[in-house]
């Protein structure tokens, strides 16, 4: 049987939680000289080690959930169930991620070395390391069945246009994240968004120990990534690699200091299009399957969704969503479950 | 036989492989371009994709899953024009530009152009410019609207919407693109001897000559061949590099190198100066004309070969090779490419298809976009407007003048309404319709075109393309003739063509009909609609009097504004001046100014008199001769008569129609067109269709046969008498 084309998709923050506490220990055998070496340098920044944490009792969200610890756990189980993948049966056709997961991705797919893919996650989670900068709110927008509704659109936009009439707060579209948006506030408009924002179940609700990624409010951060941040690290990709916007970026034709530019640059300050990224995916590389890397499996409710927007090999509803999966061939392979 | 898209294949790999690359035909060099060598690469990675986008449709349709196999390759230089203009310079685009289309959706990160373009090969309904209807280059965020472009037909358009961008600007009305636009209009060498590529090119020219601004780039690929026959040697050259107002460049369509940096050049001039550019890309064809023709017929199997080694992907590999990529990445690319356009290929194969009529129809008038009119104008804003001639707008007018009045009210509520034609500014038009608008509204708004109705037509669709509503008029009804295509291949199909993401509304005022007295001829006086008629979706309105033209056309106006509608209004000449109905001074035919904001809906026919014993069913200068027979019926022979006058030809609503009918013992059928292809034969149709019991029917039309002059202008069209007669033979003479 030919290979199956896969797309592989990095998760964000957010994927490392109590129920995936063990994961380095189960899953992390073949990186483990990756993760010896970013022990390392934990150690000399007086960082736990990613395996200390990983091995801890319990879940602690006060330090499981700051952005030193979780952002470079997540990485390092990506990096782990990458490694996994059964390259006789797959072909990774692209690489891609959502928000942070966009410089794993930029690891898959060789633009950087996996040490120097840390100190990009670890530098840019240290720029808010005295504080954050404003909050993320998600909130889904999508009916039981995951079609798109389009009052609850309207709703949203509604409020985001109010709150920015409003002295001192700024509120942005973070990340169209599949059935979900996720907005990026200041703190003086998070709690106005989260009082105006339409219920929906336990939504909308703030994204713990998360600034507001990908909007304006992050500018200074980008401007600060440039400074401290070389572009040599950065390489032409091997893989094909999708970034936030839906742009490919291939392996011949890429400029590594225009990856560099956007990483730093237009990521940071600008919405993420998760939800472009996969249907970009999807089309131009004519996909089987999608495997999305763990910890944990917190993208595949978005990813479902994309499928049925998409109507991709007919999936047009949740329901026939959850059919697909249980099948021998199911589309979306969650490495985190 | 031999299987020249296999040999091609076959060529690249070998030659790549060997190294033996086609001598360069220009010395334009990376270095000298103004492209990185990543840029190349990236040229070079949507050139193999159009090619592999060619191969692929031509073994999908020999397998039955692909329509459409017209191809870009030979073509595929034009990558760097795709990459040298913005995505925002609206493109009307060659049938030979799959690289172009490819490169230029680079520029929006987030499209899908391999896909995309493949499920328009196989048309599925999911194809998103068109779903399924054609195979055609389209996108609304990259700015191009869907043309067929086979007989270059979209070249009058772009001169329009060249027109458009600075003119939004001026007028500060809301446009689609940004107003340093260029407009991209590309062709190929054999087209360029169309009549309307060579309108558009004068009229350009015209335009740019006077200091008009023009920005417009028309992007000739000359691959020295139309279908089977040879462009003369230097020909497009010869032709084009001398044009008044028009800056010509060349390029090797061969070189990527070469092509963006003249095409830079070019995009310089032409932005910076707002001047049209004539860019004469010199280039081949692969692969015959399309799948279905088989070149050897025409040319030496020695001339095929030569040309194929003048591929421009072989050229390419030669630029790449010269800077450094090895033969292996350069196969790699290649193959790889072709490995994603397969696996493409076959998914899209299992997307739907469009099955159903009312599937196909769905798009005809479609408009994604709803506008909402502007408030109708106060009535004192009108009077305002007109001065002193305001008084007049409560006494009896005809409708020349209500028309005209109409016009003012027009322009007054839509800012972005334009009316443009032969004669139309200074001089108010040949009978005074668009009196007092130019000196009203300025040059910018009421302009008078060069005698050219293609040109007129295709300026009003590319201005449209661009926010605005163009109010084009025909001086005269056999005018349109010479022009039609723009209004049947171009103008009402770009909805259904566009799924209508597109849309180009207007309102074509064309006066015409015949019974002029003393004037014209058949040139002046043509009496046939049948040009109109079969085209999907075009309304057709044609008023018999000025209190319905006013507010038919304000209808007609919102109709475009708001829905895209593209709008024919016929206005009879012979009924322009007509004040009276039966007798001298009885100024029945003359109407106070209608109340503002009333209108006549479309397809709402009026109907004169209750009688049954006869109804009369016409329109325009039928309608006024059966008013007065109606008289007549009634006075001298006691027949209770109705009349109808049908106001809108298309959409006719025959079960309305038949329905106000049904009740009457005879039916008579007034029809001034001539007979062959009038509306009375749909009429009649309509009629048998609709009504289980039909009275006897007959049918009163003009001859078929030319008008001619003098005092014969009119013999053989019905008039009073004629429909009295008609009537009475029709009741059977005896009443």
């Amino acid at each position: 049987m030919s290979q199956r084309r896969t797309l592989v998709v990095a998760p964000g923050r957010g994927s490392y939680t109590k129920d995936t506490l063990g994961y380095l220990q189960k899953h992390g055998s073949g990186v483990r000289s990756w993760l010896d070496a970013m022990d390392e340098e934990r150690r000399r920044a007086d960082l736990p080690s990613l395996t200390d944490l990983d091995l801890a009792s319990g879940f602690k969200t006060q330090l499981h959930t700051k952005g030193e610890h979780a952002s470079a756990l997540i990485y390092a189980c990506a990096l782990a169930d990458f490694q996994q993948i059964d390259r006789g049966k797959y072909e990774i056709s692209a690489v891609t991620g959502n928000s942070m997961g966009w410089y794993i991705a930029l690891v898959l797919a060789g633009v950087l070395e996996p040490l120097d893919g840390y100190r990009l996650i670890q530098s840019m989670g240290s720029m808010m390391a005295a504080g954050l900068i404003g909050g993320q709110v998600i909130l889904p927008i999508v009916d039981d069945q995951w079609k798109i509704d389009p009052q609850k659109v309207d709703g949203v936009w509604q409020v985001i246009d109010d709150i920015h009439l409003r002295d001192g707060m700024e509120v942005y579209l973070s990340i169209g994240l599949g059935g979900y948006v996720v907005l990026g506030a200041n703190k003086k408009a998070l709690p106005e968004l989260l009082k105006l924002l339409p219920k929906d179940g336990d939504f909308p609700f703030q994204l713990i120990n998360h600034g507001a990624f990908h909007t304006p409010l992050l500018q200074s951060v980008s401007e600060r990534a440039f400074k401290e941040l070389s572009a040599d690290m950065f390489k032409a990709p091997k893989i094909p690699l999708i970034d936030g916007r839906g742009k490919i970026w291939q392996p011949w034709s890429s400029d590594p200091h225009e990856i560099y530019q956007y990483t730093l640059g237009h990521q940071v300050v600008k919405p993420y299009h998760f939800t472009q990224c996969i249907e970009v995916g999807l089309k131009e590389f004519a996909m089987d399957n999608i495997h999305l890397l763990g910890p944990g499996n917190s993208l595949g409710g978005s990813l479902g969704q994309i499928l049925v927007q998409m109507n991709w090999n007919g999936i047009d509803s949740k329901t026939q969503f959850s059919e697909m999966q249980k099948t021998e061939h199911p589309i979306l392979i969650s490495m985190g479950m | 036989m031999y299987s020249r898209p296999e040999k091609i294949h076959e060529n690249f790999l070998q030659k790549v492989e060997s190294g033996a690359f086609p001598e360069r035909r220009s010395h334009t060099c990376l270095e000298t371009s103004g492209l990185s060598l990543f840029d190349l690469v990236d040229l070079f990675e949507s050139q193999v994709m159009s090619r592999h986008l060619d191969l692929r449709s031509r073994e999908l349709k020999n397998q039955g899953r692909c329509y459409y196999t017209i191809g870009s390759s030979g073509h595929e230089g034009n990558a760097a024009l795709g990459k040298a203009f913005r995505h925002t310079d609206m493109a009307f685009l060659h049938y030979r530009s799959g690289a172009f289309f490819i490169q230029r959706a680079k520029h929006l990160p987030g499209s899908t152009p391999l896909y995309d373009l493949m499920l328009s090969f196989v048309a599925s309904s999911e194809d998103p410019i068109a779903g399924g209807r054609h195979k055609v280059f389209g996108s609304r965020p990259l700015f191009v609207p869907p043309q067929t472009s086979t007989i270059a037909s979209h070249l009058p358009k772009s001169v329009g919407a060249a027109l458009s961008i600075s003119r939004a600007r001026d007028l500060k009305t809301p446009s689609e693109m940004p107003s340093d636009s260029l407009i991209y209009c590309s062709f190929g060498d054999a087209s360029a001897n169309h009549a309307s590529a060579a309108a558009a090119i004068n009229s350009a020219s015209w335009t740019s000559y006077q200091n008009i601004p023009m920005p417009l780039v028309f992007v000739c690929e000359d691959n020295g061949v139309g279908i089977s026959v040879p462009t003369p040697n230097d020909w497009i050259a010869s032709n084009y590099s001398t044009k008044p107002g028009i800056m010509y460049f060349q390029c090797d369509g061969l070189n990527l190198c070469d092509t963006y940096s003249k095409a830079l050049k070019a995009i310089n001039y032409a932005r910076n100066r707002r001047k049209p550019v004539f860019l004469h890309m010199k280039t081949v064809r692969l692969m015959g004309h399309a799948g279905s023709d088989v070149e050897s017929v025409y040319r030496s199997l020695r001339d095929i070969e030569s040309t194929e080694l003048q591929d421009p992907l072989l050229h390419s590999a030669a630029l790449l090779r010269d800077s450094g990529i090895t033969s292996k990445q350069i196969l790699e690319i290649y193959l790889s490419v072709g490995q994603r356009v397969a696996d493409v290929g076959e998914k899209v194969c299992e997307r739907p298809k469009l099955e159903s009529p009312r599937q196909v129809r769905a798009a005809l008038t479609l408009t994604t976009e709803k506008k909402k009119a502007p408030a109708v104008p106060k009535r004192t804003d009108l009077e305002s407007l007109l001065g002193r001639e305001a008084s007049k707008m409560e006494q009896p007018l005809h409708m020349a003048k209500l028309l005209s009045f109409a016009l003012h009210e027009s322009l007054l509520r839509y800012p972005n309404a334009l009316v443009f034609g032969e004669d139309v500014a200074q001089k108010g038009g040949v009978y005074h319709v668009t009196d007092g608008l130019y000196k009203r509204f300025g040059v910018r708004r009421v302009f008078n075109a060069l005698l050219d109705e293609t040109t007129i037509l295709g300026t009003a669709i590319g201005l449209a393309h661009n926010g605005f509503v163009p109010i084009p008029e025909i001086q005269f009804l056999a005018y349109v003739h010479n022009a039609e295509d723009q209004i049947r291949g171009e103008a009402a199909t770009l909805q259904f063509f566009s799924n209508g993401q597109f849309s180009n509304p207007m309102v074509i005022r064309i006066a015409g009909l015949a019974y002029q007295k003393g004037f014209g001829g058949h040139f002046h006086n043509d009496n046939s609609l049948a040009v109109f008629r079969d085209i999907p979706g075009l309304v057709i309105a044609c008023p018999s009097n000025g209190a319905d033209a006013v507010k038919m056309f304000r209808r007609c106006l919102r109709l475009a504004h708001e829905e895209g509608r593209v709008v024919v209004f016929i206005e009879p000449i012979a009924l322009y001046m007509t004040r009276d109905l039966h007798e001298e001074g009885d100024q029945l035919w003359s109407h106070a100014y209608p109340e503002m904001g009333s209108e006549i809906e479309v397809s709402d026919f009026h109907m004169e008199g209750q009688g049954s014993d006869l109804a009369i069913i016409t329109y325009g200068n039928g309608y006024y001769y059966s008013r007065q027979a109606q008289k007549v019926l009634k006075d001298d022979h006691g027949v209770d008569a109705r009349v109808i006058d049908l106001r809108w030809l298309a959409p006719l609503d025959m079960a309305q129609v038949s329905a106000a009918v049904a009740d009457c013992e005879k039916i008579l059928i007034v029809e001034e067109c001539r007979k062959t292809g009038s509306l009375s034969e749909g009429i009649v149709a309509g009629l048998v269709e609709h009504l289980t019991h039909l009275p006897p029917t007959r049918v009163l039309a003009a001859d078929d046969c030319f008008i001619p002059l003098g005092v014969a202008a009119a013999a053989g069209l019905p008039k009073k008498q004629e429909v009295l007669q008609a009537a009475l033979d029709v009741l059977g003479g005896s009443q």
